[in-house]
C-alpha cells in the first residue's frame, strides 16, 4: 500500500539521521577523543580580539580633526601566567607587582581570555619584551590604535571624543559589536556616528600548548577599519575665530548658505578631547567635567538663552505677515511705555525716547517701546505661533543633539508656574525676555531663513561618510552631497513660488526685515554699526539680552552679503554686556576673516 | 478503573522515556550544582507531573484531543501573541508566561495544538480533489505560529514545525510534484526568513558553514562544545567532572547544551546508550504508526516522531558541529518543564493510539 511505502520512507530517513549521529560521535569521541581530552585539560584555545581601527574625522579642506595612532599594549592571559615570572614581568613594564596582580584579577567576559596590562608602552619596551616572551608564558604584546585629536580643541564640541566602555554599557549592547576592553564614542560626532567610524572588530582563535604557547591558528577574522567622516567645518577658519573670542566664553557659527554646511561651529570654553583617550590625563578629566564654566557644554547647540532684542525679529514678522503693521507704520516712543495710567513704566533702553518711527528704525535702532506695542498687537497667542513656526522651542534638525528651548505661552505659564499670562508678560515676550529660551543655532536658523526668504533653514555638519583614505578624494563626493540641499542663487530662484511659503511667511516680510537688519549695521544710529565692514553691505540685528543676577547676554545675527547672501553668521558672548559693543566688534573681524578665506581678492 | 487503564499499555515506550528523563536529571544535576537555582529539583517534580499529565492524557484517548484541536490551536495563538506583546523580557526574548513561581513557555504547547489541528484537519480532506487549497490552508494553520515563534525570537522551537508540516502533509498524499514544488518555494523564500532573524542568530548559521566567521563569538561556542563531547572519549571524565562545561566554556548547559555534559562525562558509551534510547523510543513510535489504520491517528504520530527525531538530530548535531546552533531542547532531558510536559503528553497521545488499534 501507498501509505506504508511513505511510512517506510520517513523511517529510512529516520534510521539514516540516527546514523549520521552515531557515526559523528564516533568520529569526535572515539578517533579524535584523546585530541579533543588534550584540547580540554587547561583549556587549549584563546582567543584574541582583533580591535577595528577607528574612522579619521576630518574637516572640509581635508585637515584631520581626529585620527588613530598606533600603539603597542601589552595583554597577559592570568591563567597561563607563572606567578614565579612576576618580578621579570614587573622589571620589564616598569610596573608594580601589585598593579599586575590586581589587573590580572580584573572581571573579564570568560576565561582563558586575556587582560591588559599596559597600555602605550614605547618600541624599545615592546622589543625587549617580544625577546624576553619565550620566558614569559602568557604575556604577548598587541598593536592597537589609539585615538588622537590633532587640532586640540579645535572642533571639540563637533567632533567629540570616546571612551572606555563601562560594565553597564557593555551588558546593554550587541556584544558582537562591542567587547569587553571597547571604545566607545561619548560626544558629538565620535557618539552619533559611533557605528560608522568603529567599524568591525576581528578576531584570532589560537591552540595553545600546555605552557600556553600558540602552536595553530584555528579560525582568524580580519579587522574591517570604520568608515571615515568628513565634517563641513573649517579648522584654519575656526583657529582664527578662537583667536577673536580670546577667554571670552560665547558661540561663534557661520553658515553658508548656499549648501547649509556649518563653516564653523565655536564653544567656548572648549576642552581639550585628547585627555579623554590618555590614561595618564584623570586630573585634566575630572577638571574639566567639574568645572563651574562647562567646558563640555556646546553653548551653540545646546545653551539655552534668552534672546533678547535678536527676538524683536520674530515679532516684526508675526505683525506685518499678519497685516497689524506695514514697514511704513509710525509708532511713538517717548522713552517709556505703559499699559494703562497706573502700569509699571516699561522703558526703553534709550531713556530720550526714539520719537516717532517707522519699523526700518525701529529695527535700526532696536527701539523697545516700539515693540511693546507691536507685541500688544500681536498678542502672545501669535507671536508664540510665529515663534514656533520659525523652529523655536523645537530641535534644530542635524547630526548633533541640539536643545528644544522654550517657547512660552499661556497654557505653558499655566502648567509651569499655575500662574495666569499677564499682559506684561507679552510686552517682555515681545522683545525676546520673560521666559524664552533659545540656543544661538536656533537665531542661526532665523537669520538664515531671513535671509533666502525662509529656504535653508536646516544646517548641517556632516559632509561625507566613506571609507577614504586620501583626503582628496572627499572633494569629489561633496558635489553630490551638497547637490540635494537647495541651492541659493540669485533672482531667478527665487521665484520659486513653494519655498517662499515653506515657513507660510509671505516674501514681503522677509523683504522688510532685511531692510531693517540692513539699517541696523549701514545707519549711522544703527545698533550694529560697529560691525560694519568696508568691503560689503552686511545685515544684523543685535540684542543685549537681561539675565540676572550678572551681566546681560550679548547676540549678534546677520547675513552677507546683503543683496545676495552667502553667510549667515552669529556671535554670542555670554555675559557680554552688550550686543551692539562686544558682538557686534567681533561679529566685523568674524566677517572679515571669511571673507579673507573664502572671497578671492579681486585682482 | 486502573485496570482499564493499564491494560493495554505500552510499556517499552514508558521505560525508555523515563530512563531519559533520568540520564536527564543526573546531567542536569552536574550542569548545574554550582549554580543557584536547584533545577535538578525542579526537574525532578515536572518529572512527577509530566508521569502524571501521561496518564491524564492516555486515559482521556487522543480522540478528544483531536476534536478540541482548534479550540487550543486558537488559544496557544493567543498565548503566543501575549508573551510577544506583554511578557518581560528575559534572556533578551520574549518565550515565557510567569505562572508563580513557573514559567511557561507557549512555544512548546504551540507545537502539539498545531500537530493536533494539522492531523485533525488534514485528515477530513481527500488527497486526490482540490489538494492546492487543503495544503494552502495546512500551511496557513503552521505558518501562524511559525512566524509568532520566530519573532520571540527562537529560531529553534520555530524550525521544528518545518518536519512536522512536511512529515503529515507527506504521510496524507501530498502529490510528488507538489512536493519538490514546495522544497523549491521553501528554498526560495529563504532569503526572506533571513531578514527575519536577529543580528545573533544569523551569525550562528554563518558560522555552522565558516567557521572564522566570528571566532571569538558564535564559533567559539561551536568548537567549545565539540571539545566538551570529544573529551570525554570512551568512558567520559566520570559525573560532575566535566570541566569544559563545569567552566562555563559551553553555554546553556543545562538546556541546550546538556548533551555536552553527558559526552563529556559520561564518553562514547553514555551517548551511545543515550542513542539506543532515543532509538528504541522512535522505533516504537514507527511500530505504533504503522498499526494503526485510521488516519488522523497516523498522521498525528508521524507529527510526533518527526518532531521528536528531529529535535534529537538537531540537538545532538549542534553539539559535534553536524548541525548550527539554533537552540533546541532535547526531548526528555534538557532541563524545561514545558518541554518535559510536552514530550510526556505526546507520548500519552500515542500510547492511547496504540491502545485503541484495531486488532486484526
Amino acid at each position: 500500500m501507498k501509505i506504508i511505502s511513505r511510512i517506510n520512507l520517513i523511517g529510512c530517513a529516520v534510521a539514516i539521521g540516527f546514523l549520521v549521529l552515531a557515526f559523528g560521535l564516533f568520529q569526535v569521541q572515539v578517533v579524535k577523543g584523546l585530541y579533543f581530552r588534550r584540547m580540554s585539560e587547561n583549556n587549549r584555545i584563546r582567543l584574541i580580539q582583533l580591535e577595528a581601527e577607528r574612522g579619521n574625522v576630518v574637516d572640509r579642506n581635508g585637515e584631520l580633526l581626529a585620527s588613530s595612532r598606533r600603539t603597542y599594549n601589552v595583554f597577559a592571559i592570568p591563567e597561563d601566567f607563572d606567578p614565579q615570572d612576576l618580578s621579570i614581568l614587573s622589571k620589564l613594564l616598569n610596573l608594580d607587582e601589585k598593579e599586575i596582580r590586581k589587573r590580572m584579577s580584573e572581571h573579564r567576559s570568560a576565561s582563558f581570555t586575556p587582560v591588559l596590562l599596559k597600555e602605550d608602552v614605547i618600541k624599545e619596551e615592546a622589543i625587549k619584551l617580544e625577546e624576553q616572551k619565550p620566558r614569559l608564558s602568557g604575556v604577548f604584546i598587541q598593536e592597537q590604535s589609539i585615538r588622537s585629536y590633532p587640532n586640540g580643541t579645535l572642533g571639540a564640541h563637533a567632533i567629540g571624543y570616546i571612551g572606555k566602555i563601562s560594565r553597564e554599557e557593555y551588558e546593554h549592547r550587541d556584544k558582537s559589536l562591542y567587547h569587553y576592553n571597547s571604545w566607545i564614542g561619548r560626544a558629538g560626532i565620535e557618539r552619533i556616528y559611533d557605528a560608522q567610524l568603529r567599524g568591525e572588530d576581528g578576531g584570532r582563535q589560537l591552540e595553545v600548548n600546555a605552557r600556553g604557547v600558540p602552536i595553530r591558528l584555528l579560525t582568524e577574522r580580519e579587522a574591517v577599519r570604520g568608515k571615515d567622516i568628513q565634517l563641513t567645518i573649517d579648522v584654519k577658519l575656526e583657529s582664527r575665530l578662537q583667536n577673536l573670542l580670546g577667554e571670552r566664553e560665547g558661540a561663534i557659527m557661520i553658515l553658508d548658505l548656499h549648501s547649509g554646511e556649518l563653516l564653523a561651529l565655536m564653544s567656548q570654553p572648549g576642552f581639550n578631547p585628547n585627555i579623554f583617550v590618555m590614561p595618564s590625563k584623570s586630573q585634566e578629566r575630572l577638571d574639566v567635567i567639574s568645572s563651574r564654566k562647562r567646558p563640555l557644554l556646546d553653548r551653540g547647540l545646546q545653551g539655552l538663552y534668552p534672546p533678547g532684542s535678536i527676538f524683536k525679529l520674530v515679532t516684526a514678522m508675526a505683525a506685518l505677515d499678519s497685516n497689524l503693521i506695514t514697514p511704513n507704520t509710525k509708532l511713538k516712543c517717548p522713552g517709556y511705555f505703559q499699559l494703562n495710567e497706573k502700569s509699571r513704566m516699561f522703558k526703553c533702553w534709550f531713556h530720550e525716547g526714539h520719537g516717532e518711527i517707522d519699523l526700518y528704525t525701529a529695527l535700526e535702532r532696536s527701539c523697545n517701546v516700539y515693540f511693546y506695542q507691536v507685541g500688544r498687537l500681536v498678542g502672545v497667542k501669535r507671536l508664540a505661533e510665529y515663534a514656533r513656526r520659525l523652529g523655536f522651542g523645537s530641535r534644530v534638525s542635524m547630526e548633533l543633539p541640539t536643545a528644544e528651548g522654550l517657547v512660552p505661552d499661556e497654557v505653558w505659564k499655566k502648567n509651569a508656574h499655575h500662574e495666569d499670562w499677564f499682559a506684561g508678560d507679552t510686552i517682555s515676550f515681545a522683545i525676546g525676555q520673560s521666559y524664552l529660551l533659545t540656543t544661538p543655532i536656533q537665531i542661526l536658523r532665523l537669520v538664515s531663513a531671513i535671509a533666502t526668504d525662509g529656504r535653508v533653514t536646516e544646517p548641517r555638519i556632516v559632509r561625507a561618510v566613506g571609507n577614504l583614505a586620501g583626503t582628496n578624494e572627499f572633494a569629489g563626493k561633496t558635489g553630490k552631497q551638497s547637490d540635494k540641499k537647495v541651492q541659493l542663487d540669485s533672482g531667478d530662484d527665487r521665484d520659486s513660488e513653494k519655498s517662499a511659503t515653506e515657513k507660510g511667511i509671505r516674501r514681503e516680510t522677509f523683504k522688510a526685515i532685511r531692510q531693517g537688519m540692513l539699517q541696523a549695521v549701514a545707519s549711522d544710529k544703527g545698533t550694529a554699526q560697529l560691525a560694519r565692514v568696508k568691503f560689503g553691505k552686511l545685515a544684523a540685528k543685535t540684542g543685549t539680552a537681561q539675565a540676572p543676577p550678572g551681566n546681560p547676554h550679548a547676540w549678534f545675527a546677520g547675513f552677507y552679503p546683503f543683496d545676495q547672501p552667502e553667510i549667515a553668521v552669529v556671535v554670542f558672548i555670554e555675559r557680554g554686556k552688550s550686543g551692539g559693543l562686544t558682538a557686534a566688534k567681533i561679529a566685523k573681524q568674524v566677517v572679515s576673516e571669511w571673507k579673507d578665506i573664502y572671497v578671492p581678492a579681486a585682482v | 478503573m486502573f485496570q482499564r487503564l493499564f491494560k493495554g499499555m505500552h510499556w517499552p515506550i514508558i521505560v525508555s522515556a523515563c530512563l531519559l528523563a533520568v540520564f536527564g536529571l543526573i546531567a542536569i544535576y552536574s550542569a548545574s550544582f554550582r549554580m543557584n537555582g536547584d533545577y535538578a529539583a525542579k526537574q525532578g517534580m515536572w518529572f512527577v507531573v509530566s508521569i502524571v499529565l501521561f496518564f491524564v492524557t492516555v486515559s482521556i484517548g487522543y480522540r478528544p484531543f483531536l476534536n478540541v484541536s482548534l479550540l487550543f490551536y486558537t488559544v496557544t495563538l493567543g498565548f503566543l501573541v501575549w508573551v510577544l506583546l506583554f511578557s518581560e523580557t528575559q534572556f533578551g526574548a520574549n518565550r515565557w508566561i510567569n505562572i508563580g513561581r513557573f514559567a511557561i513557555q507557549p512555544s512548546e504547547f504551540a507545537k502539539l495544538a498545531t500537530l493536533l489541528t494539522l492531523a485533525q484537519y488534514l485528515s477530513g480532506q481527500l488527497t486526490f480533489a482540490k489538494q492546492t487549497k487543503s495544503v494552502l490552508i495546512a500551511l496557513g494553520l503552521i505558518v501562524l505560529p511559525f512566524l509568532l515563534i520566530l519573532k520571540q525570537p527562537d529560531l529553534g522551537s520555530a524550525l521544528v514545525f518545518i518536519p512536522i508540516f512536511v512529515s503529515i502533509i507527506f504521510l496524507w498524499g501530498l502529490r510528488k510534484r507538489y512536493f519538490l514544488g514546495m522544497l523549491g518555494a521553501g528554498l526560495c523564500s529563504l532569503p526572506v526568513l533571513w531578514n527575519f532573524l536577529k543580528p545573533y542568530q544569523q551569525r550562528r548559521l554563518l558560522v555552522f558553514l565558516d567557521p572564522a566567521h566570528d571566532p571569538i563569538g558564535a564559533s567559539y561556542t561551536a568548537i567549545q562544545s565539540k571539545i566538551a563531547v570529544g573529551s570525554g572519549f570512551l568512558w567520559g571524565k566520570g559525573w560532575l567532572a566535566g570541566t569544559q562545561t563545569q567552566l562555563d566554556f559551553v553555554p546553556e548547559h543545562h538546556t541546550d547544551f546538556i548533551f555536552s555534559v553527558i559526552g563529556e562525562e559520561m564518553g562514547f558509551v553514555g551517548t551511545m546508550s543515550l542513542i539506543a534510547l532515543f532509538g528504541i523510543l522512535i522505533w516504537y513510535m514507527f511500530d505504533i504508526l504503522n498499526h494503526t489504520t485510521e488516519l488522523r491517528a497516523r498522521l498525528l504520530s508521524v507529527g510526533i516522531v518527526s518532531m521528536f527525531f528531529f529535535q534529537v538530530f538537531v540537538n545532538i548535531g549542534m553539539t559535534i558541529g553536524l548541525a548550527p546552533i539554533t537552540g533546541i531542547t532535547l526531548p526528555f532531558v534538557s532541563y524545561g518543564g514545558s518541554s518535559l510536559a510536552m514530550g510526556f503528553m505526546c507520548l500519552g497521545l500515542l500510547v492511547s493510539i496504540y491502545k485503541e488499534r484495531s486488532i486484526f
